[in-house]
């Protein structure tokens, strides 16, 4: 999604355009995802977290002083959201990440499906093994690359909201926290 | 903090190599290839976001959270089965909600009858009504993504949504 259009395409929401609705719904929804996945929540609270972003940016649309800022506005209403839920005392239940690995049999996304006409079991093994070693990365890598890997790449500044980290900040940690994860996978032979 | 040791003990702070800052984006790009492979948007979530465009509502008032236990309480040793205070203002009223495992109790203040629909999603939810002093209750322990629309005498009012 073009980011210069997300302003536009929140006016004409509140004036009922349904598809503009859609369209902000189709391009920021990766970032709400990936903001939520780089917390610490059970499958179950994702998906519940990840639905009150959504209906809480349709309830306040009209409302949202910066529409061309409503992906930090959606990128910050789910790091605060996330943290509400992991803080409240009944949701102890750690995130399972063993069973993402185990997804590539089981969901079929286009990509999936593209990587089975190409019979690309090495390169599914390739895509495991780097899930495997980012799972393996530090809570604030992990969490920072989490968020970068939202589609299209999320602005430093969603970045900065949805993590509560500066802005000038982002950069050097990226860096770092790719030269950790390469690391890793030398150390498997991986590369 | 063991995140500070395992970055730190690496050649993290070396100016890059010339190339690295290619490869580094190419590992990036090759991550959010794997997110959309491995961990992608649900996409029946998505769908429930398309269908959220049915709660924008101009006309009603938002009534904003002002305490939440959930947050704002220091938690009480032992207490876990302790009920969620919320308390929603907008204007002149203020809703008071307490959740518990049997369900929700409420009230609007100052007392007066009004008409309660307990939303979990852009359907419409389940009517309820106030006595006089303005209590309402519901059985069902709400779970997942909560708000209230209330129509009193004069406005509709839809609380803050939030997960519990």
């Amino acid at each position: 999604m073009d980011r210069a259009h997300v302003g536009a395409l929140v006016r004409a929401a509140v004036d009922g355009d349904a598809a503009a609705w859609k369209a902000l719904v189709e391009g920021l929804s990766p970032l709400v995802w990936s903001v939520v996945r780089s917390h610490r929540l059970s499958d179950a609270d994702a998906h519940e977290v990840y639905q009150t972003v959504w209906f809480r940016f349709a309830q306040h649309l009209g409302r949202i002083r910066e529409p061309d800022k409503a992906g930090s506005w959606l990128a910050s209403t789910a790091r605060h959201e996330s943290l509400k839920v992991l803080k409240s005392l009944r949701r102890l239940m750690p995130t399972d990440d063993a069973q993402l690995l185990d997804r590539v049999s089981d969901d079929r996304t286009p990509e999936q499906s593209f990587l089975d006409l190409e019979d690309a079991a090495a390169e599914t093994e390739r895509i495991r093994r780097l899930w495997q070693e980012f799972e393996g990365l530090g809570e604030r890598c992990r969490q920072l690359l989490r968020v970068l890997m939202a589609s299209p790449t999320p602005k430093y500044q969603e970045v900065s909201v949805a993590l509560g980290i500066a802005v000038g900040s982002i950069g050097p940690l990226r860096q770092r926290c790719l030269r950790r994860l390469r690391a890793r996978l030398e150390a498997r032979g991986a590369v | 903090m063991r995140d500070m040791d395992d970055i730190n003990d690496i050649n993290d702070d070396e100016e890059p190599v010339e190339g690295e800052e290619f490869d580094l984006d190419l590992l990036e790009e090759e991550l959010r290839r794997a997110a959309a492979i491995l961990d992608p948007v649900p996409p029946e979530l998505r769908q429930i976001a398309v269908e959220a465009f049915a709660l924008h509502d101009l006309d009603a008032e938002i009534a904003e959270l002002t305490f939440d236990s959930a947050v704002d309480a220091l938690p009480v040793r032992g207490a876990v089965e302790a009920p969620r205070m919320l308390t929603f203002h907008a204007g002149g009223l203020t809703v008071d909600v307490e959740l518990s495992a049997h369900g929700l109790m409420g009230q609007v203040l100052p007392p007066q009858t009004a008409r309660v629909e307990v939303l979990r999603g852009p359907q419409a939810g389940s009517p309820l009504s106030t006595d006089a002093m303005g209590r309402f209750t519901y059985d069902e322990p709400p779970t997942g993504p909560f708000a209230l629309r209330l129509r009193t005498g004069e406005a509709t009012l839809v609380t803050d949504w939030l997960t519990v």
